[in-house]
């Protein structure tokens, strides 16, 4: 029992003990340990966790499926997977400003539903030929997710209300009151949703024939991965970016170096806001083209795994996004072919989010035991 | 008037207990934003428990009432052990802890609400029905004028949960754990330099808060929705938490924000009724008790004073 507990620390040691690499390898450690435990239920279900992970990959068009219908391949299917990835790109980003800032922005989903909305009131229902309407989407979006957003930030600055309680109180304040805008002024009889936005508002080109096939091409996606550098770039090397994380570390800290604790936190708020924003946009006028009443997006709340996984790092947040949306984009192919609950594609993502919330305590562990061992190296010396 | 404060009662009533369990682990010094999970995974175990006792009573029979009440405050509890786990022994971040215990909640009591019901049960369903529990009227009381409606068509749980919470406040008042828990809070430094175990005295307060919005779970499941189905998860744990903020981590003035919220509610549904305004204006009533908290967030919070060591991460060798 001894000699196993002692390789288990070596192991340990041996794959996380390097410091300079623990950034990437502790999120990784996470991962699989959450993909073991799925796995581990899959198996219990009677499953084969393999079949499932790899209908996964097949449901995201990263590897062929055994057969297609008309009009679709592989190609589609990947384009698809990007027009799912381009908001929760967005959205893991909003929450990585505001958390470097110490501010847990739980409310991501609620901007992103008040941007959404007001977007499709404002630039989707009006007649604007594209040119005109694409970049007005994309602007109405920011604003409307900076306004909601900012009004969290200057609640907890100028009345030191949790931003959790306030954010979530948004969430269903938004979610109630454009379900009943929604319900009595812009219902689709039939679908029951909103109407559709016009065609030049959309973000997604739908059903462009390209070749033999019909492919959604989603614009978002190149100004989300783009997004994800200009939001390294203002964190890591600017002024309001080493602000920021000032507060984020230490608020009293901050306020005896002379930076204004208050403006920072609202202002990082702005700009989490601006994000969800366009995570709203590319969510509803690109990856949908209508809103459905009194439902949030879970986009935003599996954005707070993402982000806890790359530990707020923009760059990692582009990996890490990548992987959740496989696991939430692909669930609904294995939910076909092989007959699992598509829930389970969140009960992973959830068991992601637990394990990157120990990795603190992981990355303590294995300093613990490389201390013992070195002790008893030192011992063994003398 | 009357149906407003029957209404309002059966709705504050396990706010009231959910806030409770809020004060309990809060005052020990752990933040518990877990409590919108903790009901949920609570009331998830106790519907479970209800619709498989179901079968071997009768059909007007009360009794997996009970057995639901009982399994709710237990599975609410194993389940807070995860949020225990991760703040005293993990020492994670209490707030994100908090936020992954509610998000792993809903994504497992979904899965396996779907599961079970194919599995076991033969039907393609995401919900257990329940039905709506019986309800009382106490005889002479319920005579008075106006406040005789609080003693009208009372669910059982209502009864239950004044007992709870009458032994809550007794407990954390009147008792030597009561005191310490307090401290914990407050500096748990004192607290380990007189000998008392920091963690194991967090530990159980959190266990409370879980078996408490255990309780409120189940409560919800068998007044409002009737059923259990993932739209238990509509916020009232984080209603909870904002009731006791505005309420000063106190249980008598969290009493009172938590009959606003419920009277706000029936309040607006009646106003609903009675102007006879569409159904989907009952959409603008729900968003009231949201308001009402951000209303009073935003009067009150300046003059709250939280526990001094709350959210901290309890560690032996600071001072």
């Amino acid at each position: 029992m001894k000699k196993n507990s002692h390789i288990f620390k070596r192991t340990m040691v041996r794959l996380l003990g390097n410091e300079r690499y623990q950034s990437v390898s502790v999120p990784l450690f996470a991962i699989a340990l959450s993909l073991l435990a799925g796995a581990v239920v899959i198996l219990f279900l009677g499953k084969n966790p393999l079949v499932a992970y790899q209908n996964l990959l097949q449901g995201s068009g990263l590897l062929p499926k055994p057969s297609y219908a008309g009009f679709k391949s592989m190609l589609t299917d990947f384009a698809s997977f990007l027009n799912a990835w381009t908001p929760m790109l967005f959205a893991s980003l909003s929450v990585a400003v505001a958390l470097r800032a110490g501010l847990f922005n739980i409310g991501v989903s609620g901007q992103m539903l008040t941007a959404g909305f007001l977007t499709t009131l404002i630039v989707g229902y009006s007649s604007l030929a594209a040119p005109v309407a694409k970049p007005l989407v994309l602007i109405v979006g920011m604003l409307g997710g900076a306004a909601v957003g900012g009004l969290i930030g200057w609640l907890k600055h100028q009345f030191n209300i949790n931003e959790v309680v306030s954010s979530i109180m948004l969430n269903y304040i938004a979610q109630y009151v454009i379900s009943f805008f929604i319900n009595t002024y812009y219902v689709n009889p039939v679908s029951r949703q909103s109407n559709a936005v016009s065609k030049a508002a959309r973000l997604t080109l739908m059903d462009t024939p390209v070749g033999n096939l019909k492919m959604d091409i989603p614009l978002g996606i190149v100004l989300a991965l783009l997004a994800a550098f200009m939001v390294k770039f203002l964190l890591d090397r600017t002024v309001f970016g080493y602000e920021i994380k000032c507060v984020g570390t230490s608020r009293n800290a901050a306020r005896y170096a002379g930076i204004h604790v208050g403006r920072t936190m609202v202002a990082s708020m702005v700009c989490s806001g601006a994000l969800a924003g366009l995570a709203g946009v590319t969510y509803y006028l690109g990856y949908f083209g209508s809103i459905q009443p009194r439902v949030l997006a879970g986009t935003g709340f599996d954005a707070i795994a993402v982000s806890l996984l790359a530990n707020s790092n923009p760059l990692g947040i582009i990996f890490s996004s990548f992987l959740v949306t496989i696991i939430s984009k692909g669930s609904t192919y294995m939910n076909s072919s092989s007959g699992l609950e598509s829930e389970i594609s969140s009960v992973i993502t959830g068991l992601i989010l637990l394990f990157s919330a120990c990795g603190a305590f992981i990355r303590y562990k294995v300093k613990e035991f490389q201390d013992e061992q070195k002790e008893e190296t030192e011992r063994g010396k003398g | 008037m009357e149906r407003i404060i029957i209404d309002g009662l059966s709705f504050s009533l396990p706010l009231f207990i959910m806030a409770i369990g809020g004060i309990y682990s809060e005052k020990s010094g752990i933040t518990n934003l877990a409590l919108e999970g903790l009901q949920g995974v609570g009331a998830f175990v106790g519907a479970l428990a209800a619709v498989l006792a179901a079968g071997s009573f009768a059909d007007q029979s009360q009794a997996p009432f009970y057995i639901a009440v009982i399994f709710a405050i237990l599975g609410g509890m194993a389940y807070s052990l995860l949020h225990a786990l991760l703040c005293i022994r993990f020492k994670a971040n209490q707030v994100i802890s908090g936020v992954v215990i509610n998000i792993l909640a809903m994504a497992l009591t979904a899965f396996l609400t779907k599961y079970l019901n194919r599995s076991v049960f033969g039907a393609a369903s995401d919900k257990f029905v329940l039905g709506v529990s019986a309800r009382i009227t106490v005889p002479v009381l319920s005579q008075l004028p106006v406040l005789g409606a609080a003693f009208q068509d009372l669910y059982p749980f209502e009864l239950i949960i004044v007992a709870v919470a009458l032994i809550a406040w007794y407990v954390m008042d009147k008792t030597r754990y009561g005191m310490n828990l307090r401290a914990c809070g407050d500096n748990p430094h004192a607290v380990d330099a007189a000998g008392v175990n920091v963690g194991q005295v967090r530990l159980l307060a959190v266990m409370v808060s879980g078996g408490l919005s255990g309780l409120a779970g189940i409560c919800f499941a068998y007044s409002i929705s009737a059923n259990f189905s993932s739209s238990i998860y509509v916020g009232y744990g984080y209603l909870a938490i904002a009731a006791l903020i505005f309420g000063n981590w106190t249980i008598l003035p969290t009493l009172g924000s938590c009959l606003l919220f419920g009277f706000a509610r029936s309040g607006g549904y009646y106003l609903v009724q009675k102007l006879q305004m569409p159904s989907s204006y009952s959409d603008l009533v729900m968003t009231l008790p949201y308001v009402v908290t951000l209303l009073l967030l935003i009067f009150f919070s300046k003059y709250n004073r939280a526990p001094r060591a709350l959210g901290e991460i309890y560690d032996k060798g600071k001072r």
